[in-house]
């Protein structure tokens, strides 16, 4: 009987410490996989922004670590709550191999008709038809700009054609037979290759529909370009693919084959040499349009790239065909044009042009010689020239991007566009001096905080202090907060830009702020205090600055993020593997649809695990810890009968029975003791005698004082180690449990209260119940009250800031032990609520001739 | 005169990334390969004054490029791109004549104020043989 009793009881003492120090381990971990996945997909999304430049390479490691991390995360959940969530685990597992799956997709060929004629054909199709003839179409069919007639031969022919002839098995075959060891070898590969698409025979379905749109061009001549799909053109010189002039409508099948053959250049070789060959991936579509048989053609650029301080529109003309004018063969014409509202032509080079590239009536082209007089006379009038620049600035608008445009003049001086494609600007914009980082345009309100979106915005200030404002947050404020609130992405779609003195750019709240491109700065200290509601402020979030008023300077047009690094297929496939990780569905802990099953992104599942942690955490069994087994005692003149269990680094000697405050390490707890040292606390005994100036408070009050006094004898537990702190206590007769965590990483640091009981009455204790809600979330806490418990949370301060507020919620523990005797009116309570805040804490309004003297 | 650049990266998409952001108002000319083989043909077509260069590339890498660049033309700054991780064959590269090598993934402003000072240090190279010279 008694050795059974021995064994339980030696049993129970050694696995309660043990399953506790589980517990927190589980707890640690998923803290660290939280704030790690976090810093991933904050990092992820600052790749996306433009700034960056990744690889494949990059998008493997990191997506593949933070699956490893969300899944850890979600097993430590499991671990510290005896499995509650079973279902999380196949959530993770299915999201990791959709984000996996997307890895290693190549851009699927969008499934269309072999043949789309251009008069249906927008900008957006260009993973159809390349982004040649998908431009050709926005410039004939959105924008009402003459393009000659014709159709494309689409992206899923070119799978169709290399699929069914066998060509593909083929090709990989051969190029992973070809020995290739110089550019010598490499090159013959390509002429190999090349032929064997020559040769290969077309399926008939394809033939069949590429003669079948050639009829309706019968008997006219037609031009057979290239229109490469995505980074295809990467694969070839300038201008390498092949261009097929003046050919015959009824030969389009072997025209067609001929294209698709040149797109096999060395380049395109060596890059298939070394990577799976595929039909799906880098596929070649094919533009076929009417030759328009031009009297004059050539090149002109929306903004000279070269010297685009000036402002003007560059064009260049020869007579004939536009070829001669692109391959350096003559010397062109160049005409530039102001790009002012006036279009002045300020310059005319006008050539001598002594030959012209001309159809041949047989097919093909042919170079003809120009009698002196029309090769010296410029291939423009005015007139054409003005419509031309017209045309580019146009195209420029519409684009979003100055443009390299190809153009030709019919018989008849009718203009066709036959090309437009962005145009790089190399030379440094004019003005565009790089600003020193120390430019201020007006002296600034605040320099400080820690840029988590970067951009500038203007607005109204509108100060954020509870989550219940989020409805009367106007469109276009600058919303300032103390600390991040996810809850801030209800407005985020209009809202011009957020501060907050806390946070990190890690926080649920900043990733959500990259996503709505909302410029966020954060660790403002005192942005609440400086800044007031209604005032109008230019946040310029670079430069971590706030100015007042508009700043017109840094609110000029910032240049958009580049549409060909956006479009950029790595860009693209970061794109989709962020929308599985990042969107936050699961915003609202207290609503009914804060369920494991309603994760849908990776971000959900961090959300939601470390709300959940938290809670488990937070009961860590309170009622089994108030017993001590196993822990230390510590003798201090606090009237406390404090035990203390260390998990590990939270005491000098681990082990003793006693133990003095010198002998405790860890942070959060010194912390707490420091408070609860606070000279103007006034502890057992002092309470009642103070309180006779304040008599009618006894008269009034059941309070029962040898009560009170047995209250003050409870027994108090402390759970350590070096960052954490769970402190379980009874002071008076109020019951406060809390639990800290204090690190440098300041994304996992946060203090949870919880307060209540006292033996005053129901009213008193709710009243006291609300003052200390209002305290709390004066200091930055969120606070719930219900009946008389506070429930009160902060989280991600920094080491520093948690320490400081430890330390005042020890201070307000002992302060609130005094409270609900006092608290006779709401009169009271908000002097005792002034009295907190101006460090009375030993109230003196309530007996002043004491401290008066 | 616009400053010649080639860039030479086995990744395609790399290749339209940096180029982009090569060519965006720096007032440089730039010249792309996906194919490292074509380098000895394209320093010997045209000059250039500086080259980028991905480190890990089939058949001829990066390193292999130095010798080839400097064979050429002594002068000319090559930057290799190297992936996260492989610091020391970075440094290995450095020894072997880089001009310097960034670690990808990298800001835009990285790649940039590397090829500034890689193209100043060329012309202080000149500048200073020219010295010797008189």
């Amino acid at each position: 009987m008694i050795f059974r009793f021995l064994r339980r009881f030696l049993k129970e003492e050694i696995d309660e410490p043990t399953r506790l120090k589980l517990k927190f381990e589980h707890f640690r971990h998923l803290l660290e996989n939280n704030t790690r996945a976090l810093e991933i997909m904050a990092d992820m999304e600052e790749k996306l922004s433009g700034d960056f430049l990744f690889d494949t390479a990059y998008l493997q490691t990191q997506a593949e670590r933070l699956g490893d991390n969300v899944c850890h995360l979600v097993t430590e959940l499991n671990l510290l709550t005896e499995n509650r969530y079973p279902e999380l685990r196949s959530i993770c597992q299915q999201l990791r191999e959709d984000i996996l799956r997307e890895l290693t997709a190549t851009p699927s060929i969008p499934p269309t008709p072999y043949v789309l004629p251009l008069a249906g054909l927008s900008r957006e199709m260009a993973a159809s038809v390349g982004a040649k003839m998908a431009n050709l179409g926005e410039m004939g069919n959105r924008l009402g700009l003459r393009v000659p007639e014709g159709f494309a031969v689409t992206a899923s022919a070119y799978k169709r054609f290399l699929e069914a002839s066998g060509l593909e098995g083929e090709l990989a075959k051969h190029l992973s037979q070809a020995r290739i060891d110089d550019l010598e070898s490499l090159e013959a590969t390509s002429r190999e290759i090349q032929t064997l698409v020559r040769q290969a025979p077309l399926p008939p379905d394809l033939e069949a529909a590429l003669l079948e749109a050639g009829r309706a061009f019968q008997g006219r001549p037609l031009a057979v370009r290239s229109s490469a799909v995505g980074e295809d053109t990467e694969l070839s010189f300038a201008g390498q693919f092949a261009t097929l002039l003046n050919v015959d409508a009824a030969d389009l099948p072997a025209h067609y084959q001929e294209i698709i053959a040149s797109k096999f250049t060395s380049r395109a070789i060596f890059y298939w040499k070394y990577q799976h060959f595929s039909a799906d991936e880098l596929p070649m579509a094919v533009g076929c349009v009417t030759l328009i048989p031009a009297r004059a053609s050539g090149v002109m650029f929306s903004l000279d790239p070269h010297a685009p301080e000036s402002n003007t529109v560059l064009i260049s003309a020869v007579w004939g065909l536009g070829k001669y004018a692109v391959d350096g063969h003559i010397t062109p014409d160049l005409y530039r044009v102001s790009r002012e509202p006036d279009q002045q032509i300020t310059e005319q080079r006008v050539a001598a042009k002594p030959v012209a590239l001309a159809p041949r009536p047989e097919g093909g082209t042919e170079e003809v010689a120009l009698d002196p007089e029309q090769a010296r006379t410029p291939c423009l009038t005015p007139e054409q020239i003005q419509s031309l620049a017209a045309i580019a600035l146009k195209l420029e608008k519409h684009f979003g991007h100055p443009q390299d445009i190809e153009w030709a003049l019919d018989a008849s001086g009718e203009i066709y566009l036959l090309q437009s494609r962005p145009l790089r600007v190399s030379a440094p914009r004019f003005a565009a001096e790089e600003k020193e980082s120390t430019w201020e345009p007006v002296p600034p309100l605040l320099r400080f905080g820690i840029r988590a979106v970067g951009g500038a915005a203007a607005g109204r200030v509108f100060l954020y202090m509870r989550d219940e404002d989020v409805a009367n947050i106007p469109p276009g404020a600058v919303v300032v907060a103390r600390q991040p609130a996810a809850k801030l992405v209800l407005v985020m779609d209009r809202i011009a830009a957020i501060l907050t003195e806390a946070g990190s750019p890690t926080d649920h709240m900043s990733i959500l702020a990259r996503e709505f491109k909302v410029p966020t700065l954060v660790e403002v200290g005192g942005a609440t205090r400086v800044l007031h509601n209604g005032q109008v402020v230019t946040v310029d979030a670079d430069a971590a600055r706030v100015y007042p008023g508009l700043v017109s300077e840094l609110l000029e047009a910032r240049p958009r993020a580049d549409e060909d690094l956006t479009a950029n297929s790595l860009f693209q496939k970061l794109r989709r593997i962020l929308k599985m990780a990042t969107p936050l569905n699961l915003l609202d802990p207290g609503s009914p649809e804060f369920e494991a099953r309603n994760c849908r992104t990776l971000h959900d599942i961090t959300r939601f695990a470390h709300e959940k942690a938290m809670d488990a955490m937070f009961a860590l069994d309170a009622d089994q810890s108030l017993e001590p087994r196993g822990c230390s005692r510590l003798r201090t003149d606090l009237p406390l009968t404090l035990f203390v269990l260390d998990l590990g680094g939270g005491l000098r000697t681990p082990g003793r029975a006693w133990i003095s405050e010198d002998d405790i390490l860890s942070r959060p707890f010194r912390a707490l003791l420091r408070g609860f040292h606070h000279p103007q606390i006034r502890w057992a005994g002092q309470v009642a005698p103070d309180l006779k100036g304040f008599i009618s408070v006894f008269a009034n009050t059941r309070y029962d004082m040898g009560k009170a006094e047995k209250g003050l004898g409870g027994k108090s537990f402390a759970v350590i180690t070096d960052n954490y702190l769970n402190f379980n206590s009874r002071l008076g007769y109020h019951f406060a449990i809390l639990d800290a965590y204090v690190s440098e990483e300041k994304n996992d640091n946060y203090i949870s209260f919880q307060f209540k009981g006292g033996a005053a009455g129901v009213e008193r204790r709710e009243r006291r119940a609300r003052l200390l809600s209002e305290i709390l979330d004066d200091l930055g806490f969120k606070v719930q009250v219900t009946g008389d418990m506070v429930q009160a949370r902060m989280v991600k301060y920094s080491l520093l800031e948690t320490e400081q507020t430890l330390e005042l919620v020890g201070l307000l523990s002992a302060f609130a032990r005094q409270l609900d005797l006092a608290l006779t009116s709401e009169t009271v309570a908000a002097r005792c609520f002034q009295a907190f805040k101006d460090a009375d804490y030993q109230l003196s309004f309530l007996h002043p001739e004491e401290s008066a003297t | 005169m616009a400053e010649q650049l080639l860039v030479v990266d086995d990744e395609p998409n790399m290749l339209r990334l940096l180029k982009t952001i090569l060519m965006d108002k720096t007032g440089y000319e730039v010249t792309t390969t996906n194919n490292p083989l074509e380098v000895s043909k394209l320093l010997q077509e045209k000059p250039y004054d500086l080259v980028v260069t991905d480190l890990k590339m089939p058949l001829v890498d990066g390193m292999d490029l130095i010798d080839i660049i400097k064979k050429i033309d002594a002068q000319i700054p090559v930057i290799i791109i190297t992936a996260y991780g492989t610091m020391e064959t970075a440094e290995e590269a450095v020894q072997k004549g880089a001009y310097d090598f960034i670690t990808k993934p990298f800001r835009k402003e990285t790649i940039l104020i590397t090829i500034k000072r890689g193209l100043e240090w060329k012309k202080m190279q000149k500048e200073l043989a020219a010295l010797k010279k008189q």
